[in-house]
């Protein structure tokens, strides 16, 4: 915070940078220019990087969940045929909190070697008492695992007056919600490939901030950033998770340098599950209170989660709806698990889900449609809350007047519902730099040391660059993922359109001026009257007065243009609203729930590939699906251990499991670009409970919604009730 | 992975002979985990590469063993050990005589898996426990000296049978075939035998808890042979908790003989619910005699579980198990269910 006060506010783009009224390619749908490659397996992700020489290296992990390391005899491992590198990462002494902490590591020539070579090395390890669970780490009795506690309790949250409040209150609910752990499950798993020349090292790493993945090398290394170089082509996903080298690749770097050939280390889906991240648990008891006419009036809430060994679990609550009255809670519990890291919205999915619920509990309380008492109780209308009217359109859309009320009456043992939940998201960004060089032959290549985290970054880096020389898409050549290329941040938060794009704009403007001051003189006009277009530099309203883009570039001559822009303010902004809506089936003999369609409504500014950022809102609400219904980190409750870190156990939806998506973008070009990568997956999860609630007349609080637990609430329904 | 001697047999007694010497004693007791078969590899490549499964010797039954499907004097159909399930999925013949065995084969793993995997394969894969499956946890398959699924996760694991291993029996293949009353022929050093598949898979005890059926380590199984049908009535429902690509959480296999529009009598079989294909003795003698409709499979479907015992986290499969059985029965009698 300290220095914010300090910083020079960023210059305002000038009127003429400003993205055009009627664009020729923004908001039209362009296909990833990577795709084709994508598909036909010539993108070369850090996992298909092959360097001359190059061996394997492999991390040894703690099989305990909690353990002091007494001794490591690396002595027979380094024996073993092929090994190279060998290091402890660990010391004896040191104490490992998870299973999947790093204890050791080395690099042979081939994987199998790699893995054969590390089951030789000899740990001995002291056992010490574990918590598996939030009710192990927080029980009466629980052994006192962490420093200062296995419980860290935050600040309390209080506004209004919450006595006053449940006083007015004509109805109240209480109960406890609850979600899950979930891991990232990147397809490329995390990982990287190091080669070092002489002092300087560079990294392929499946990352999502490249930058700054260099500074992290630089500085775990302690070598100068100027020696790292880190190239990102192609990624995998990260999803929040792949903002650094991480200790794999320090490690991987280490192996590189004492086997003085380059190392590939990618961790296996097992070490993904373990040790790179996952989304907190988050569960609360609320109480919450209406009055007779619909209004929310109080809210008191006492939340906890566990973010694993040390890390926090924080998340906002009550999500979205005004609650004039209200007091929230939360502590941090600590388990013997990984740590958590961001993932895609970081706390939003836990917030909405524990606030959705409530809310249509609340509604059927006061007798009032779950769509009208939301309308009721948001805050005010504004660009970055748009929810009143995204839900009277979505509703419409999505026949929301076909709702029956809680419980599907209609005989037979499947039984359907609607639901429906909300999501905000700031997203924004700033910061980004970029280069653009136009040769004498035409060609045009626009260069950010951004990344493309599987959103499509490198198609609306052509596509802005297209737009502003008026050239079509194909005629760009967008240069991304290398360190060599201008500073652009990570891409997390939703940030990356609203940073790359400014910047992208501003460079190619600066690119076309340069041009144009030669045209200029050649068409005898001052050259701040030519536009592009269309293929063409000419006078403004004019076209028949310029010169085609090529002729144009001839006048170069051996002096290509080459220049710097920088992201200027007033091309973008930040905040975003959406809603979302759900019809589930529900088998009530077996409680398995299965999907019928998703509609959407969300905004997220000026859209800039329409394709794309639809492809955002399918891959956010396929991920909340798995959310919803499918993904579950579980670790055995007596030893700590997950029992499914593979893709066996742990489920993901695959294409039957995925329904009907309808999305409806509503663009708002006056506001610029924003980002659209976690908003829509926020709120699906909880749209899917609400459907099954409606559908079978039974509340589930609590995610995942397996057939175990929907089975489970059937049963409580009938001996009393969970309404 | 351990390196291994791979043995590519011709035909059914070379691929004997790479099993292994056989002294008058037979095998000796380890030669199971020293000497694997292999044939589309879908289960034993993965438990080899997470250290599960360790043999010295790997023998390719894949061309030693019949791939096809042919039809037996008394009408029923032969089936062998590498015909591949996807094959097994789109067999016509089959279909028409046993339709309940091809619903199965068409509902394993994916379309890359059922290409890959053979009928052979999908009968003795190892148990999906995942307690079997990950290193950590030494449990009483792996010579260890517990079940870990009592006191831990046990929400896939066994309703049926008190351990000592509460493993569910992992194929899809063997739960039809135990209802259709089919014969397994098996070869080994002193020629083949038939077992009936009703006695092939064999309970847990602690002697025995390492395997899961009566093959020993010096024979190979060849064939699946199925009796003609006769005048019978087909139903197999598997409750899935994905659409694709996830094992059943419980499934059912029920045959009915019929004497016109009454049951004369009834196989019903479950899957998922026991250490094997688990014949429900009780939800048969409640069909006999009786016409299919709802009250008769929701009677039957209640029998089929009595006696069930589910642990800390499974007691929902009991449901699911009596869903399947019923849905099952009603499929047979042509009656919608859900």
């Amino acid at each position: 915070m300290q220095g914010r006060g300090n910083q020079t506010p960023p210059p305002k783009a000038p009127d003429k940078y400003l993205w055009p009224d009627k664009p020729a390619v923004i908001g039209t749908s362009v296909k990833r220019l990577d795709g084709p490659d994508k598909v036909a397996g010539r993108a070369k992700f850090s996992y298909d990087i092959s360097r001359p020489g190059m061996i394997y290296g492999k991390i040894l992990r703690s099989p305990h969940a909690h353990a002091r390391i007494v001794a490591i005899d690396l002595s027979a491992a380094e024996q073993a045929p092929g090994v190279k590198a060998a290091l402890v990462w660990k010391q004896p002494g040191a104490e490992v909190m998870f299973q999947g902490d790093e204890v050791a590591a080395l690099a042979a020539d081939t994987e199998e070697h790699a893995w054969d070579a590390m089951r030789l090395i000899k740990v001995d390890y002291e056992a010490l008492p574990h918590l598996a669970s939030v009710d192990q780490a927080m029980a009466a009795d629980a052994p006192a695992v962490f420093t200062g506690g296995n419980t860290k309790p935050g600040p309390v949250q209080e506004s209004g007056d919450i006595d006053a409040g449940f006083k007015q209150a004509a109805h109240v609910v209480d109960a406890t919600y609850s979600t899950h752990v979930v891991t990232h499950v990147c397809l490329e798993t995390h990982g990287c490939v190091c080669e070092w020349d002489g002092d300087k090292l560079t990294a392929w790493v499946s990352t999502q901030a490249a930058h700054g993945t260099a500074q992290g090398f630089a500085q775990g290394l302690q070598i100068p950033q100027t020696n790292v170089r880190v190239i990102t082509q192609y990624m995998g996903g990260g999803f929040g998770s792949k903002f650094g080298p991480d200790t794999q690749g320090l490690i991987c770097a280490k192996l590189a340098q004492q086997a003085k050939v380059p190392v590939k280390l990618m961790l296996d889906r097992k070490e993904e599950h373990l040790a790179t991240g996952n989304r907190p648990s988050a569960i609360a008891h609320i109480k919450a209170g209406v009055t007779a006419d619909g209004k929310l009036i109080a809210y008191d809430a006492q939340s906890w989660g566990t973010g694993g060994a040390g890390a926090t679990s924080n998340f906002p609550l009550p999500y979205i709806y005004v609650f004039p009255n209200r007091r929230r809670t939360h502590q941090d519990v600590y388990i013997n698990a990984g740590q958590q890291r961001a993932m895609r919205a970081p706390g939003h999915p836990q917030g909405c889900f524990l606030t959705e619920i409530l809310m249509d509990e609340l509604a059927d309380r006061v007798k009032m449609d779950p769509v009208e008492f939301r309308i009721k109780n948001l805050p005010d209308r504004a660009p970055n809350a748009m929810w009143g009217e995204y839900f009277t359109r979505g509703a419409k859309a999505f026949g929301w007047d076909k709702r029956h009320a809680t419980g599907d009456s209609t005989p037979g043992p499947i039984k359907t519902g609607f639901g429906c939940a909300a999501n905000q998201w700031g997203g924004g960004g700033r910061g980004s730099k970029a280069h653009c060089d136009i040769n004498a032959d035409g060609t045009v290549v626009m260069k950010c040391g951004t990344q493309d985290l599987g959103t499509g970054t490198r198609t609306i880096v052509a596509m802005v660059t297209a737009e502003t020389l008026g050239l079509p898409v194909s005629a760009v050549t967008p240069e991304i993922g290398d360190t060599m290329y201008p500073f652009s941040g990570g891409s997390g938060g939703s940030t990356t359109a609203a940073s790359v794009t400014p910047a992208i704009r501003v460079t190619a403007f600066k690119a076309l001026d340069a041009l144009c001051a030669k045209v200029g003189p050649a068409l005898g006009v001052d050259a701040a009257t030519l536009v592009a277009s269309a293929g063409r530099i000419h006078v403004k309203g004019t076209p028949s007065k310029g010169l085609a883009w090529k002729d144009a570039c001839k006048l170069l001559g051996t002096e290509p243009i080459s220049v710097d822009g920088d992201w200027m303010d007033g091309l973008s902004s930040t905040g975003t609203s959406g809603v979302q809506f759900t019809e589930a089936e529900v088998d009530i003999e077996t409680g398995i729930v299965r999907l019928k369609r998703v509609l959407t409504v969300q905004d997220c500014g000026l859209i800039v590939d329409k394709l794309t950022t639809e492809s955002q809102v399918y891959g956010g609400i396929v991920g909340s699906i798995n959310f919803a219904l499918y993904e579950d980190r579980i670790l055995d409750r007596v030893t700590g251990q997950m029992v499914n870190p593979n893709m066996e156990w742990y489920l993901i939806a695959g294409m039957s499991d995925v329904p009907q998506i309808d999305i409806i973008l509503n663009n708002m070009p006056e506001r610029g670009v924003i980002g659209v990568g976690e908003p829509p997956t926020v709120s699906t999860a909880a749209a899917i409970a609400n459907a099954v609630r409606n559908a079978t007349g039974v509340t589930m609080r609590s995610l995942p919604l397996t057939p175990a637990k929907v089975l489970d609430a059937l049963e409580q329904e009938k001996a009393g009730g969970t309404l | 992975m351990k390196a291994f001697a791979y043995v590519n047999p011709a035909n059914e007694k070379e691929a004997v002979g790479a099993l292994g010497p056989s002294g008058p004693q037979g095998p000796s007791s380890d030669v199971r985990d020293r000497v694997m078969l292999i044939a589309g590899g879908q289960d034993l490549l993965a438990r080899m590469k997470d250290y599960i499964a360790q043999p010295d010797r790997l023998v390719n039954v894949k061309n030693a063993l019949d791939a096809t499907i042919t039809a037996t004097p008394d009408g029923g159909l032969k089936i062998g050990a590498a015909v591949k399930i996807a094959d097994l999925a789109d067999h016509a013949r089959a279909a028409a005589l046993y339709p309940a065995l091809v619903h199965a084969a068409g509902g394993v793993g994916t379309p890359q898996i059922r290409n890959q995997g053979t009928v052979g394969g999908n009968i003795h894969q190892r148990p999906r426990c995942w307690y079997f499956r990950n290193e950590e946890f030494v449990c009483l398959k792996k010579g260890g000296n517990r079940c870990f699924a009592p006191a831990g996760e046990n929400q896939f694991h066994a309703i049926f049978g008190n351990g000592p291993s509460h493993i569910v029996h992992p194929s899809s293949l063997a739960v039809p075939a135990v209802a259709y009353g089919a014969k397994f022929r098996l070869v080994g050093p002193n020629g083949e035998r038939i077992v009936d598949a009703g006695e092939y898979f064999t309970m847990p005890t602690m002697q025995n808890v390492r395997g899961e059926n009566v093959l020993a380590a010096d024979e190979l199984f060849t064939h699946l042979i199925l009796p003609a049908p006769g005048n019978v009535k087909h139903g197999h429902y598997e409750v899935r908790y994905k659409a694709s690509h996830d094992w059943p959480i419980v499934f059912a296999t029920v045959i009915l003989a019929m004497n016109g529009n009454t049951i004369q009598s009834a196989r019903v079989v479950m899957g998922a619910v026991a250490p094997i294909p688990w014949r429900a003795v009780a939800a048969e003698k409640a069909l006999a005699g009786k016409p299919i409709d709802a009250a008769t499979a929701a009677a039957a479907a209640d029998a089929a579980l009595d006696g069930a015992k589910p642990m800390s986290r499974n007691g929902y499969k009991v449901q699911v198990a009596k869903t399947a059985v019923k849905r099952a029965i009603l499929q047979a009698g042509g009656i919608k269910t859900a």
